[in-house]
């Protein structure tokens, strides 16, 4: 899996590249619009993480170019921007996914992954983790092969962690992450907690050989067998 | 009280002090010429009297046709001495022709014949009655004073609105001025050169704060925006940080705990940026909102969220509240006053939500007693320091509702924090 991040800051371009080396990809980048286009037309990539931002031009010039040359890669844009217009522009210009700063690596790896099952299969494609299959486009859920039913936010709770095969989640992020932003100030997690005991049973009572461990303290962290 | 009324208040002040010191000059220039014409004329009499006297010839006893009398008779030496030769007084005297007593000027003459016996005579002519005199002149003054106030007036309101109308025009205008809003720009053409330049000196003002509240405005969006970058940076450190397996347990707490530190500034940041997106109208896209389906939509989120608070909530909706505008924003105004709801609640508490076609009303209940209404609305103001607070909340809430021609307000009634969002 190869990956161009066209990233002007070098701290953060830096971070992103190692950060993706460790998941085994193959990491190229580009500090400005001129290199990053040079790279574009020399080399094939499957996805390019794109900051719009860039000393020399903006970054969705790049997407015409890609067009252009009929390149089938995917394309994240990163930008600190967060303007909708941005955003709308983007994925008109055939971006995959948008992604504003400041973004966790978790978050980003997850993006990474769930753009890249899309182009993989061509959309109808599982995110397995162990015996545990989960089919996005259709939101169901297989154990060992077999259909397990689960309720929404359990759904929504196993998905979040399929992308995110261990790594440490905090019930904070979770919560956000599942229920939405606007519960940023809760102070108590015991709702979290009751959704992850049932998703757990049920889970157990599949059969599934990965499984979601609490981190005492911390949150919970999806393992592999 | 309006500036007209000012310049009449003082100038009537002013005129009656005016008007008093003139009349009593009056009367006293007035009683002093009466006082010395009658004198003179006494004058005449008495010495004539005395000289016809002291020649011997007759005098005579009645006054010769008009109204002055004398009056003759001889005193001590001592009486002489101890009395001034001439002397006026003003007396009642009685006149015997009209059997009445009048005022009069009365002279009083000591003079020694030639034999050196002391005569005193008396001369007396009737006088201008003073109390009249002061009467009549009292009555004209305020007569005077009141027909000058009319006419004063009259001129004065007519000077106003003859030459004040660009103060008024100017004064509208500033009224109507809202810094940041579109406003129409100042036009009040007049000769007058002080208006001209009170004019000018609006128009300059409302420029540069104009500019200063677009730099200021320009500042915090790029500020937090510069922001982005470095918090990324650092999140993502840590972020590597956190997956190192040889970390300890207390590291990985120390860690994480400056993670969600960062995560509050970063959505601190988010705010603020968006508090500058919202005032400076960069969200376009409106649509058809329904408060009451929004409503629906997170409640069930938020009690699931707090339910170890126990918190009692009753939705009436006895209309629906629809407006245009963007959706997003719709739902960061409800869930802002919604999380509101439940973070300054107490225990077991109660949550009230009143929707009709015009209102959207929230009430909780809260052992924190009323809030300051002109300050809790400010950014940055907070209650009662929570952590994760942003201190935005409802500066956004502010700010959405005034984008879209909305009011928001906060009571304290019976207990309870009551927030209003009116169309």
């Amino acid at each position: 899996m190869k990956i161009l991040i066209v990233e002007d800051d070098r701290d953060l371009r830096e971070i992103i590249a190692q950060s993706l080396e460790k998941e085994r990809y193959v990491v190229e980048v580009a500090p400005d619009y001129r290199t990053a286009a040079r790279k574009l037309a020399g080399y094939e990539y499957d996805c390019i993480l794109l900051d719009i931002m860039l000393p020399d031009g903006n970054g969705l010039k790049l997407l015409e170019e890609k067009r252009k040359r009929e390149k089938k890669c995917n394309v994240i844009i990163l930008s600190a921007k967060d303007s909708i217009e941005d955003k709308v522009c983007g994925l008109d210009l055939g971006a995959d996914d948008y992604l504003p700063k400041p973004f966790h690596l978790a978050e980003l790896h997850a993006r990474l992954k769930s753009v890249m099952r899309r182009k993989l299969r061509d959309g109808e494609a599982a995110v397995t983790c162990g015996n545990i299959a989960v089919y996005p486009d259709t939101f169901r859920v297989e154990v060992g092969g077999r259909p397990v039913e689960l309720g929404r936010k359990e759904y929504d709770i196993l998905l979040f962690f399929m992308y995110r095969v261990g790594r440490l989640v905090e019930k904070q992020v979770l919560a956000e992450a599942v229920w939405g932003d606007h519960i940023d100030q809760a102070d108590n997690f015991d709702f979290v907690y009751a959704q992850m005991k049932n998703l757990r049973k049920r889970l157990k009572e599949a059969g599934a050989t990965a499984e979601i461990k609490t981190v005492y303290g911390f949150g919970y962290k999806m393992t592999e067998p | 009280m309006k500036l007209l009324h000012v310049a009449v208040w003082r100038l009537s002040l002013v005129m009656a002090v005016v008007l008093s010191v003139w009349a009593f000059s009056f009367y006293a220039a007035m009683m002093e010429e009466v006082d010395d014409e009658t004198d003179d004329a006494l004058e005449d009499f008495a010495e004539l009297v005395i000289i016809r006297s002291l020649r011997g010839e007759h005098v005579p006893t009645a006054p010769t046709g008009s109204n002055n009398q004398y009056f003759q008779r001889e005193v001590s030496p001592e009486y002489a001495a101890a009395h001034n030769a001439i002397d006026y007084e003003d007396r009642e005297v009685f006149i015997k022709e009209k059997g009445e007593t009048e005022p009069a000027r009365v002279l009083t003459y000591i003079y020694r014949t030639d034999d050196g016996r002391y005569m005193e005579l008396e001369v007396s002519a009737p006088h201008i009655d003073k109390e009249d005199l002061r009467r009549a002149i009292f009555y004209w003054s305020v007569f005077l004073y009141a027909a000058l106030l009319v006419v004063l007036v009259v001129l004065n309101v007519w000077i106003f609105r003859r030459n004040i109308r660009p103060l008024y025009v100017l004064l509208d205008w500033l009224k109507r001025y809202r810094l940041g809003a579109r406003n129409e720009p100042l036009v009040n053409p007049t000769k007058i050169s002080e208006f001209r330049q009170l004019n000018e000196a609006a128009r300059r003002y409302s420029e540069r704060s104009e500019e200063v509240y677009e730099q200021q405005k320009q500042f915090i969006g790029n500020a937090s925006h510069e922001m982005q970058t470095p918090l990324a940076v650092c999140l993502n450190r840590l972020d590597l940080l956190v997956d190192d397996e040889t970390l300890s347990e207390r590291q990985l707490g120390e860690i994480l705990k400056v993670r969600r530190t960062l995560d509050n500034l970063t959505r601190l940041n988010r705010s603020l940026l968006l508090l500058c997106k919202i005032d400076n109208g960069q969200f376009p896209e409106s649509s058809r909102v329904s408060f009451n389906a929004l409503l629906n939509h997170y409640l069930p989120d938020y009690q699931t969220a707090y339910a170890h608070l126990h918190i009692g909530v009753r939705l009436h909706e006895s209309g629906v509240f629809e407006t245009d505008m963007n959706e997003s924003l719709a739902a960061m105004l409800l869930t802002n006053l919604l999380k509101n709801a439940y973070v300054h609640n107490v225990r077991g508490g109660e949550i009230e939500i009143n929707v009709t076609s015009t209102a959207v009303r929230i009430s909780n209940m809260s052992d924190e007693g009323a809030l300051d209404p002109s300050l809790i609305f400010m950014r940055f103001h907070h209650s009662r320091r929570r952590e994760g607070s942003t201190g935005l909340g409802l500066s956004l809430v502010r700010a959405i509702c005034r984008q879209y021609g909305l009011t928001v307000s906060y009571a304290y009634e019976g207990g309870r924090h009551v927030f209003e969002v009116r169309r």
